[in-house]
């Protein structure tokens, strides 16, 4: 069967719980997008007009379903005073924490127009938008109040705070989801989005009881801000999630991307409630053979398109920047084999 | 709870900034078929635009919160269409007639009219050709109007869903419609097919025929209200097999309700048309006209948002505010224009709209209520812009020409359209008491500074012409 829908058909029909011709195909293409387009990356994470044009490149490649503004997630963190080194050839890495510097009260709840690399995303967003947002939903990723709440601090001492002095843990959680708020704003006018991105409240890396405590309610909250403007909310969690899927249901998330988890566990668990987007293993996509990831990718899909509310085929985290080119391509013609709900 | 501002066209920016002052009991108290999960639609534009409607970014917006309900009942009105289905009502396609078969539909409890046509606005709106380009490869000549974007809505099944019955009226009126309503039945639709009669007025030729007028004093030869009260009988059939319904007291019913509506809107149009200052913008006002075919598929909901837009308008009336300055042109407008920025554009540049001539004057005169009701529709439907002489069309602005109440006649001609090619330069001989612009309306974000030029000469021929 040809493609009858657009991307963005495509999605609009999933997110009023319409089956569209096939499932949205949607290996999480961020930073590889810089790969694919042969730019540096820190150009890519420092030029908006660059990532967007990256990103377009990417798309013209490989014709998947959206395009997914994003580089790392620290972008917020380091807009409220997180410093960051830039290296050439790979994502900025945490230097300095905000709060090794200052008072969780001096931090300020940055402007998106104005601070850190916000307005590269803006940028970002705003080109890809006028270039090719009437036929490609732009999803911009947005780092959710925990994941942000880390950044901003030594690691070690953070998770130690959840146990010891969980009042401070709660003051810097306040302070990220309005900087979540803030930043979500600048998006949504230039044309994107919002993807929450949590992956440092998986349990790979917090307990549920962390994660329920800690996480939840300001996913909660940054969700309850987005669903006054009636989107559909996408939470992604990478790691592992199998002990805290009961609780990603109380999000209020509309879709769910997931990684580390049995699919048909996730279906049986969530798909009557959320749309499920997963969960392909993305150093498969970097290591395996072409006939591996086919054969994974088919079964995957074949069991994806069964959950009730909708699914997206997608990798269970970022594509690796330097992923074979031929190993995603392959994903996503596999996915396009089996992926039709339309006879 | 939103606190009203002196009236204004506004940003989508700035409507995000008014929005973050609305509060979540607010935005969950409009809904449409009364449905608290999924029918909430106050939204602002910034929600539709990163849905895909691109314009948006650049079109500017009355700054009310009837506005703001308005836009996100309009903008809503795919997501409900599906809605509808999923929630067991049917769903019927009314193409080409424009504004009578509804009524009849609607008098069958849950059964949904919708215009396929009006997506005719999309491919402005999103400022993408991607219905038009798939109509042309569907088979449409490319010297289609943009109506065109209606065969490839069917294809795609993605902007409404698979109708339970369609209703197709051809005959006197656009032709190049009728053509495209002939290819959505090759893609498999089977439209129960309608014929529209040309109203015409040749006495000196058919001597025998008896005529008649409708309310709005138009001649017609008597024997076409009894044709299409029998093409009505059979709509009305069709819907009882549909739904296993029958009762005329229905019917009437529908009548009463549709009739509220038209009365609602000619008292904003009167209101607004006649204020000091213009209270209402003139691309909202036209989406308010156009409400009259259908109601966005929740007439209820629409009279409601229509009460709060009367209140709004009235309010602004009386304090004597409005959202264009004092000295702004009054023009009218003919023919509806594909492209919403066009109406943003031309009140920028000064002019004022006190009246319209969008095609649609059948939907917006009242239907009698005190005889047989299908006779009553044929009647009504005889008003039609599109059925008669070019001279009946224009005798409202004429009219208001000659009172000294319009400066200036603005014609947007659409590309392709067959009763625009053969009428638009009609028109402009019979208003040129006054200035006339006519300006082909071009693709979707093709909006030239040609275009803007030849408006600006427009603009200062009609001072010139006043002063």
């Amino acid at each position: 069967m040809g493609e009858i829908l657009t991307p963005r058909e495509r999605f609009g029909l999933l997110v009023i719980d319409e089956k569209p011709d096939r499932c949205n195909i949607l290996p999480l293409v961020t930073s590889h997008a810089a790969h694919v387009a042969g730019v540096k990356l820190k150009e890519y994470y420092t030029d908006g007009e660059t990532m967007a044009r990256a990103q377009i490149v990417a798309y013209e490649e490989y014709g998947h379903d959206a395009i997914s503004i994003f580089s790392e997630v620290g972008i917020i963190a380091e807009a409220m005073g997180s410093d960051f080194d830039y290296p050439d050839e790979d994502l900025p890495i945490l230097k300095t924490p905000a709060l090794i510097k200052q008072k969780i009260d001096d931090i300020k709840i940055p402007n998106p127009r104005r601070d850190g690399r916000l307005p590269v995303y803006l940028e970002a967003i705003d080109y890809a938008y006028q270039a090719i947002g009437d036929k490609v939903p732009i999803l911009a990723y947005i780092p959710a109040p925990f994941t942000t709440g880390m950044m901003l601090s030594d690691a070690h001492q953070f998770l130690i705070q959840t146990i010891r002095e969980p009042d401070k843990i709660h003051k810097i959680m306040k302070k990220s989801l309005d900087a979540a708020i803030q930043s979500c704003y600048g998006i949504i006018d230039a044309g994107g989005l919002p993807i929450l991105v949590d992956p440092l409240a998986s349990s790979s890396v917090i307990s549920p009881k962390a994660y329920r405590d800690f996480a939840l309610p300001y996913e909660q909250a940054l969700i309850d801000f987005l669903h006054r403007y009636d989107f559909d909310v996408i939470l992604h969690i990478c790691g592992e999630t199998e002990p805290i899927l009961g609780l990603i249901l109380e999000s209020g998330a509309d879709l769910i991307s997931l990684d580390r988890v049995e699919l048909s566990l996730a279906i049986q668990r969530l798909s009557k409630k959320l749309r499920i987007i997963g969960n392909f293993d993305t150093s498969a996509i970097a290591f395996s053979s072409s006939r591996d990831i086919k054969d994974k990718v088919i079964k995957m899909v074949k069991q994806g398109i069964t959950s009730e509310k909708g699914y997206i085929a997608a990798t269970g985290c970022e594509v690796p920047i330097r992923a074979p080119f031929e190993n995603v391509k392959t994903f996503i013609k596999a996915a396009k084999e089996v992926a039709w709900y339309w006879e | 709870m939103f606190k009203e501002l002196s009236p204004k066209k506004i940003s989508m920016s700035e409507w995000s900034e008014q929005f973050k002052e609305i509060d979540t009991k607010t935005i969950k108290k409009f809904t449409y078929y009364n449905n608290k999960d999924w029918g909430v639609y106050l939204s602002p534009p910034a929600t539709f635009m990163v849905y895909g409607v691109r314009e948006l970014k650049r079109l500017k917006f009355d700054n009310s919160l009837a506005s703001l309900r308005l836009w996100g009942f309009v903008f809503n009105e795919s997501e409900r269409l599906f809605r509808a289905k999923q929630s067991g009502k049917k769903i019927v396609a009314t193409l080409g007639d424009l504004g009578t078969i509804p009524t009849i539909v609607m008098a069958f409890p849950d059964c949904i009219p919708f215009y396929p046509e009006c997506i005719w606005w999309t491919p402005f709106f999103n400022e993408s050709t991607v219905l038009l380009d798939t109509a042309s490869e569907l088979g449409t000549p490319e010297a289609a109007c943009f109506s065109r974007a209606t065969l490839a809505a069917f294809y795609k099944k993605a902007y409404f869903p698979k109708p339970d019955i369609l209703f197709a009226s051809s005959g006197a009126s656009c032709d190049d419609y009728s053509c495209i309503m002939q290819l959505v039945e090759d893609l498999g639709y089977s439209p129960i097919w309608l014929e529209i009669p040309y109203r015409r007025r040749s006495r000196s030729y058919f001597t025998t025929d008896e005529y008649e007028r409708t309310l709005s004093g138009l001649e017609y030869p008597k024997r076409f209200e009894h044709y299409l009260t029998n093409e009505y009988k059979k709509v009305w059939k069709e819907m009882a097999e549909l739904t296993g319904i029958h009762d005329l007291e229905l019917l009437r019913t529908s009548i009463k309700k549709v009739n509220r509506l038209r009365m609602l809107v000619e008292k904003i149009k009167e209101l607004g048309n006649e204020a000091e200052r213009a209270p209402f913008p003139a691309l909202e006002m036209m989406v308010i006209e156009f409400g009259n075919l259908y109601g966005y598929a929740d007439l209820d909901e629409w009279l409601d948002i229509l009460e709060m837009v009367y209140q709004t308008i009235r309010g602004r009336v009386q304090h004597k505010v409005g959202v264009l300055s004092a000295d702004a042109i009054p023009i009218a407008w003919v023919t509806p224009s594909a492209e919403p920025y066009l109406l943003n554009l031309v009140e920028d540049m000064g002019c004022r709209v006190v009246e319209t001539e969008y095609v649609i004057h059948q939907a917006l005169v009242e239907i009698e209520e005190d005889i047989d009701p299908f006779h009553a529709l044929a009647r009504s439907f005889l008003n039609a812009s599109l059925i008669g002489s070019t001279e009946e069309r224009v005798s409202r602005i004429r009219d208001k020409v000659h009172a000294g109440k319009i400066a200036g006649v603005l014609i947007t001609n659409m590309l392709g359209c067959s009763h625009c090619a053969m009428e638009t330069r009609l028109i402009e001989q019979k208003l040129n008491t006054v200035p006339v612009l006519s300006i082909d309306v071009p693709a979707p974000f093709a909006v030239t500074e040609q275009i803007k030029s030849r408006i600006a000469a427009f603009v200062e021929t009609m001072k010139w012409a006043k002063s």
